[in-house]
């Protein structure tokens, strides 16, 4: 190794420890807040010595006050002298300043004492878009911010990524889907500039764009489709998950949104839709486990509330403040009671029932509802945060560090929606730009997505985030407008190669000299594996679906619900339509981080571990997506190897493969489809995947019984002689019937049979074709109270001397198998009453096989096909394509 | 990389240039230059604790639903006067109970008990095998919990908070010392009874913690881990080829991209390669000898309490750090036969008694519990009176929810045998002295790894996140220590 990068990677190591100039509102406040601020605060009444700390005129004198600071010299500041003086040192109580801290302090003096604001708590001006050295670059205004830094660098941006990578790169940040092939394939031969950006705007309008954003806001909502706690039993609130992803689509501006979600129920003439939008403080967990405290979790949810609102608005943590003043931001113990105050109004309480909900046609969803005006609670200030010990009581208010209250606007959950959308507020467009920014880049320009407070992590670009942030005001906050804006960027359509000088250099893409690499999102990747092989569904919208999971991981305690995996398309529904329990979360989600719903999740934390491994290479679902990409290779292209290869490669990644690639694929498939040949049960397994996990959904009704109103049975009752099973036997003299046959003296039983049998014997015959399509797994469904036995074309089937229950499957034997031909065939029965009669006797049958998979004009070759459900299989895990790039 | 992983990367990367001699140091660095400059070298990878650790290995054996410390490890004879009078008003005043409304009677215990061993811990009847290693552990009969519900007290015990969302105490471990062994988890939970513990899932989670510390759920039945068996008609031999296409076609794409993510990418599914031969092997008691079954109470393919014990000594033994147990089914509040602790808790008691005692035993025979830690304990007691749900006696017996005092056991690394800690009022209503809260046993735990439980902490929300909570009431309990 060059020792040159050792020392790099050295000095890196070693830089976290170095000395940073002195921050106020990092280093010193907080030394001010823990250790003075209590005597010489903002406090009139407890003020000490009348000496004010946390203002600059305060500790200056210019207020009037004792001056405890001279600006730039910490030898004649006697705030310095006391915290130093050795016999009555200050602070009068507790342990002494640590020497660190005492340092910082005498630094700050030293260096003018400022007071400075934190950034993020000043509203954002439009910066002016500085000179950059190649003005060709940018393409949008931003993008000469991005361009500025990398000159101060000494860096260049990437080149542009190529076609079919910004394809999919777009394709998957906006819909959380990959390209289709079409789309693909009309981008790249649309040769005009404006050919990426209708693209951009075909996303954009496509129905899919909503169900991506809306998973993302979801996060936020910390939605999930059960109450959570101990018995976490389910509730219906999709609606609201549904009114979220039509909102999307409509480019419901965000104001807007906002106030529907806070205060929906506030709106004059609130219509049944923005009711359902109240849902969103409606996600609040529900705790029904006996002896709780209704009163201590309502508590806990209005707390909630107060805590999201404030994270996903403002990226504030206003929880910090529920037991005692902010650490670090200006928010204090009371200001957090008085954000309490506006959500103390709703009738919900913590209740089984989970009132107040809204009537819809199909179902009835959570709603936030106000209490009427005489019945309203007082708030108070808890002492501790614990509900049993309130304190002063309070007023509903917002925290006076940030924006002022809008005038005129009501002081309620409208108002503060108001108060958070004002254009006055400092932080709710930062830290909204901030979130589509993390979305489409992998992380936000400020990374601490959930923390813009004083212990949140410094924006990368300041300006770049500003910007966005006034532009995103100007557009009237046009969701839309500005993802395109952003997706148009020059700094975002960049290739995501690296090189080792940019590795070296910026190992952590902080400087975006080039375009963002990052692992899919859970959902996105479960999406994308249905969406390539064809399985994916695209209805919208309704109650939450189950698709397959594995037995036994979905223990519930007390309330016995089920996990049934649903039937037909709603297996293969995107991710957000699943079932979300909060205590038991769909597993193969969970190993890719997605949220549980229990906790507001301002950014998923994305790791990379074994289980994720095993779960994409072995999860059924997956396994499912490999068959089924395979069948759908096999069906789309003709037979040359290479051309199965590279299509099934382009279907999945919407890139042609290099011709390496192309290479190992193909080998792989030979190395594959030799081993398969000697292993036929394996082959069949790989091919029929599907089967193992829904055998009943692929049967075909080869012939109808009477459940499914069949009929068209030749029948005797005595004897036909020798040769009446076989195909050429002519039955044109047996009666014709349906099922049920038999005779009862129970009447209620009687009225069930179709055809009467009153003999010992009963002969039947019944035609069927088998189609060009071979069926298999022939199976043969009995109701019968006698023993019978089948042949297929002469070759005896299946047979039974007793009774059963019901309807009972008999498969039919190999060799009757066999003899099934295309075009005509016979079933023959003999039914022979084993007893002697007593009430009654009865007989019907049917014929199901299995549809087989659809290859196409793949050949017959089984160990060939199969080989390609492997190859799939492989092609679903490469890095590339858990990856958007 | 967000800010909590690249932290973990500057610590494991001063660990390393601390301790390794220089030729490790380069190979080290040499692997950052070349593959994972920016990805995460594996957050996993053993780390150096904050002082030499007493316990390399924890087995927490968490019974959920309470047992009823009176029945098993309490002995009160004042209780026994007192059976079926009223109890005193002063102690249910401002008190919130599950179950019992108005005035409950006071219960004594059906069962008989005796002092045991050297240092002559009372236990009852009920625990005949333990009793014999009444030497080799501590008993705590001074908790304390602050919840009276299962959820919340299961939670506030494991996450340090009562609430959803929090890091649990093997996801902590996790975190702050890696994995010893590379091809099996971390941190290992096997789950007996029938159900799940209430609190779900969320007490093995990994909370604000990247989901890589969460536990993994290892299951006697069916795949021992979620998706390990590779899928029908996939063999070992085709799954082997698949591997081998999958890392030849990331090392070309990672030749053309030069993301160093590529290279994580490619060692985690080697790794689950290994895992799906490493995982089942070690979780496959069939093949330990019948002398051992009969111990235990084993019986292998089922899933049950015993097996997971025997598990527990088989993890360990293959360096899983913290292996986490939870049996269901203590909740004997008397609202049915099956909840009665004359008919039920005998049957429950019988098996744990076997299956504890025969880990104890077999730890110490191979020599791991010296450095095996071993707690025993659900996640409050029970009340000293007779639940009366709905506010009168029906057929059945049993006691409510008791935060005020319950009793737990620890053993093995670190811990000093033959202690009796702590004692209870005369009818063990309140602790009488030495009072542990769960915050105690939570910061002695994490002593005892060789963590500072003050120190241990994860930046989220704007707050230092630790297991202890955000006081530094939690005391690590110096009495306990050996």
């Amino acid at each position: 190794m060059p020792p040159r990068i050792m020392i790099a990677i050295l000095a890196c190591a070693l830089g976290a420890q170095a000395q940073a100039p002195v921050d106020y509102q990092r280093d010193i406040r907080p030394i001010l807040a823990k250790r003075c601020i209590a005597c010489h605060g903002p406090d009139e009444h407890g003020r000490q010595a009348n000496l004010r700390l946390d203002t600059q005129e305060g500790a200056t004198g210019k207020s009037g006050g004792y001056a405890g600071i001279v600006p730039g010299k910490s030898a004649k500041s006697r705030v310095y002298a006391r915290i130093t003086d050795s016999r009555r040192p200050m602070p009068p109580v507790g342990p002494r300043l640590s020497p660190q801290e005492v340092d910082l302090i005498r630094q700050w003096i030293d260096s003018g004492a400022p007071y400075t604001n934190h950034w993020a708590f000043e509203r954002p001006r439009r910066p002016v878009a500085p000179a950059v050295s190649d003005p060709k670059w940018p393409v949008v205004e931003f993008d000469n911010f991005v361009l500025a830094r990398l000159d101060k660098e000494g860096l260049r941006p990437s080149p542009v990524a190529d076609r079919y990578t910004l394809a999919r790169r777009v394709a998957l940040d906006l819909t959380g889907l990959p390209p289709s092939p079409e789309m693909t394939a009309a981008y790249l031969k649309d040769t005009s500039p404006e050919a990426y950006e209708r693209l951009v705007d075909k996303l954009l309008a496509s129905p899919q764009y909503g169900e991506r954003w809306a998973r993302v806001w979801l996060d936020l909502a910390r939605y999930a489709d059960t109450q959570g706690y101990e018995k976490d039993n389910r509730r219906t609130i999709w609606p609201y998950r549904d009114w979220v992803i039509r909102a999307l689509n409509s480019n419901m501006r965000f104001d807007e949104f906002t106030k529907l979600q806070l205060a929906g129920d506030l709106i004059p003439q609130a219509t049944e839709e923005d009711l359902i939008a109240t849902g969103f403080h409606r996600n609040t967990m529900t705790n029904t486990e006996g002896g709780t405290d209704d009163e201590e979790f309502r508590d806990a949810a209005i707390r909630d509330r107060v805590a999201v609102t404030g994270q996903v608005w403002m990226g504030l943590t206003l929880g910090c403040a529920q037991c005692h003043t902010h650490k670090y931001d200006p928010i204090s113990h009371k200001e957090f009671y008085q954000f309490y105050a506006f959500f103390n109004q709703t009738e919900d309480s913590d209740k089984p029932d989970d009132r107040p909900a809204l009537k819809l046609a199909n179902a009835s969803t959570l709603i936030l509802k106000e209490l009427p005006e005489n019945q309203r609670r007082k708030t108070h200030i808890l002492e501790r945060g614990n509900f049993l010990t309130p304190g002063e009581e309070v007023e509903a208010s917002v925290p006076a560090a940030f924006a002022a209250f809008p005038k005129g606007a009501p002081r309620n959950r409208l108002g503060l929606a108001e108060w958070l959308v004002s254009k006055e507020n400092p932080l709710t467009a930062r830290v909204t730009v901030n979130r589509f920014w993390a979305r489409l880049f992998g992380k936000g320009i400020v990374e601490s997505e959930e923390d813009f407070g004083t212990q949140g992590t410094a924006p990368a670009n300041q300006e770049l985030l500003d910007w966005l942030a006034t532009e995103y005001m100007r557009l009237n906050w046009d969701g839309k407008a500005i993802l395109k804006t952003i997706v148009m960027s020059a700094t975002y359509r960049q290739s995501s190669n690296a090189t080792p000088e940019l590795l070296e250099k910026d190992p952590t893409n902080r400087l975006l000299a080039r375009g963002a690499r990052f692992r899919l999102d859970a959902e996105v990747m479960r999406d994308q594996a249905l969406a390539v092989s064809g399985l994916l569904s695209k209805k919208m919208y309704g109650p939450p679906v189950m698709p397959w999971q594995p037995d036994g991981v979905w223990q519930v305690v007390y309330n016995g619900e089920r996990w049934i995996t649903s039937e037909g398309e709603d297996r293969y529904r995107r991710g957000l339509y699943t079932f979300m329990r909060r205590t038991s979360p769909y597993p193969s989600s969970m190993s890719y981080d997605a949220p549980t719903g229990e906790i507001c999740t301002m950014r998923r934390i994305r790791t990379n571990t074994p289980l994720q491994a095993l779960t994409s290479l072995n999860d059924p679902v997956f396994m499912e997506a490999a068959q089924q990409l395979a069948l759908r290779t096999l069906r789309e292209t003709g037979k040359s190897e290479s051309a199965r290869a590279a299509r099934m490669f382009q279907l999945v990644l919407a890139r042609p493969p290099e011709k390496e690639e192309l290479r190992r694929i193909v080998s792989l498939h030979r190395e594959v489809k030799k081993d398969l040949a000697r292993k036929k049960a394996s082959a069949e397994k790989l091919l029929h995947y599907d089967r193992t996990l829904y055998k009943a959904d692929l049967e075909e009704t080869v012939i109808a019984d009477a459940r499914k109103e069949g009929g068209g049975w030749r029948y005797a009752t005595e004897d036909p002689g020798d040769g009446w099973l076989d195909a050429g036997h002519d039955d044109a003299g047996w009666r014709t019937g349906r099922g049920l046959f038999g005779a009862f003296e129970n009447e209620e039983r009687q009225k069930e049979v179709a055809t009467s049998w009153e003999t010992d014997t009963l002969w039947l015959r019944h035609e069927f074709t088998a189609s060009e399509r071979k069926l298999s797994d022939f199976r043969l469904q009995v109701k019968t109270v006698s023993g019978f036995e089948a042949w297929i074309n002469g070759i005896s089937a299946a047979g039974s001397p007793q009774e059963r229950t019901g309807y009972y499957e008999y498969p039919i034997t190999s060799a009757a198998e066999r003899a099934i031909r295309p075009g005509r065939n016979v079933l023959a029965i003999r039914v022979v009453r084993n007893h002697e009669k007593k009430s009654g006797q009865s007989f019907d049958a049917g014929l199901v096989a299995t549809r087989p998979p659809d290859f196409g004009k793949a050949g017959r070759d089984d160990a060939d096909r199969a080989s390609w459900v492997v190859v799939a299989n492989a092609i679903l895990n490469l890095d590339e394509t858990l990856t958007r790039r | 990389m967000t800010p909590e992983l690249q932290q973990l990367r500057e610590f494991t990367r001063r660990h390393f240039l601390e301790r390794c001699h220089l030729g490790l140091a380069n190979m080290f660095l040499a692997s950052m230059a070349r593959g994972a400059a920016s990805g995460p070298d594996n957050p996993l990878a053993p780390k150096k604790p904050e002082h030499a650790p007493k316990a390399k290995s924890i087995i927490y054996l968490h019974m959920a639903g309470s047992p009823s410390q009176l029945e098993l490890w309490d002995y009160k004879p004042e209780l026994q006067k007192y059976d079926g009078k009223d109890c005193p008003q002063n102690l249910l005043e401002g008190k919130r109970f599950a179950f019992i409304k108005g005035v409950p009677k006071l219960l004594a215990t059906p069962y008989q008990f005796r002092q045991h061993g050297q240092s002559g811990a009372w236990m009852s009847e009920l625990l005949p095998n333990f009793a014999k290693a009444a030497d080799d552990v501590c008993i705590i009969r001074s908790m304390t919990t602050d919840q009276f519900n299962h959820a919340p007290a299961q939670l506030y015990l494991h996450t340090g908070n009562p609430r959803f969302g929090y890091a649990s105490m093997g996801a902590w471990a996790t975190y702050g010392l890696g994995s010893e062994n590379q091809d099996l988890p971390g941190f290992v939970v096997l789950v007996s009874g029938g159900n799940n513990p209430d609190g779900g899932k969320s007490l093995w989670g990994s909370g604000y913690l990247p989901s890589v510390y969460q536990g993994v759920q290892c299951r006697t039945q069916g795949d021992p881990v979620l998706f390990l068996s590779d899928p029908e008609g996939m063999d070992r031999g085709l799954r082997r080829k698949t591997l081998d296409a999958i890392r030849d076609l990331n090392s070309m794409q990672e030749r053309r991209f030069g993301d160093p993510e590529t290279q994580a990418r490619i060692a985690q599914y080697e790794l689950a390669y290994r895992m799906q031969t490493s995982v089942p092997k070690v979780m496959d008691i069939s093949k330990e000898p019948d002398s051992m079954h009969k111990r235990y109470g084993t019986e292998p393919g089922k899933v049950s309490f015993a097996n997971n014990c025997l598990l527990a000594r088989r993890l360990v033994e293959n360096g899983v750090r913290f292996v986490q147990l939870f049996h269901w089914g203590w909740d004997h509040h008397g609202s049915s036969r099956r909840e009665d602790i004359r008919y039920d808790l005998p049957g429950k008691a019988k098996v744990m008694d076997q299956s504890v005692s025969a880990l104890i035993t077999d730890l110490k025979e191979r020599g791991l519990l010296k450095d095996t830690l071993v707690v025993w304990g659900g996640e409050f007691g029970r009340t000293p009176m007779r639940e009366n749900r709905g506010g009168s006696y029906g057929p059945w017996v049993g006691r409510d929810h008791h935060p005020y005092a319950f009793t737990m056991w620890m053993a093995g690394g670190g811990i000093k045998a033959g202690l009796n800690y702590g004692e209870t009022d005369e009818i063990g209503y309140y602790v009488g002295r030495d009072r542990v809260n769960v915050r105690d046993l939570q910061a002695t735990i994490l002593h005892l790894l060789g963590l500072n439980p003050y120190r241990l902490s994860f930046a989220y929300q704007g707050l230092n996140q630790r297991l202890i909570g955000p006081t530094d009431e939690g005391r690590i309990m110096k009495d306990l220590l050996a």
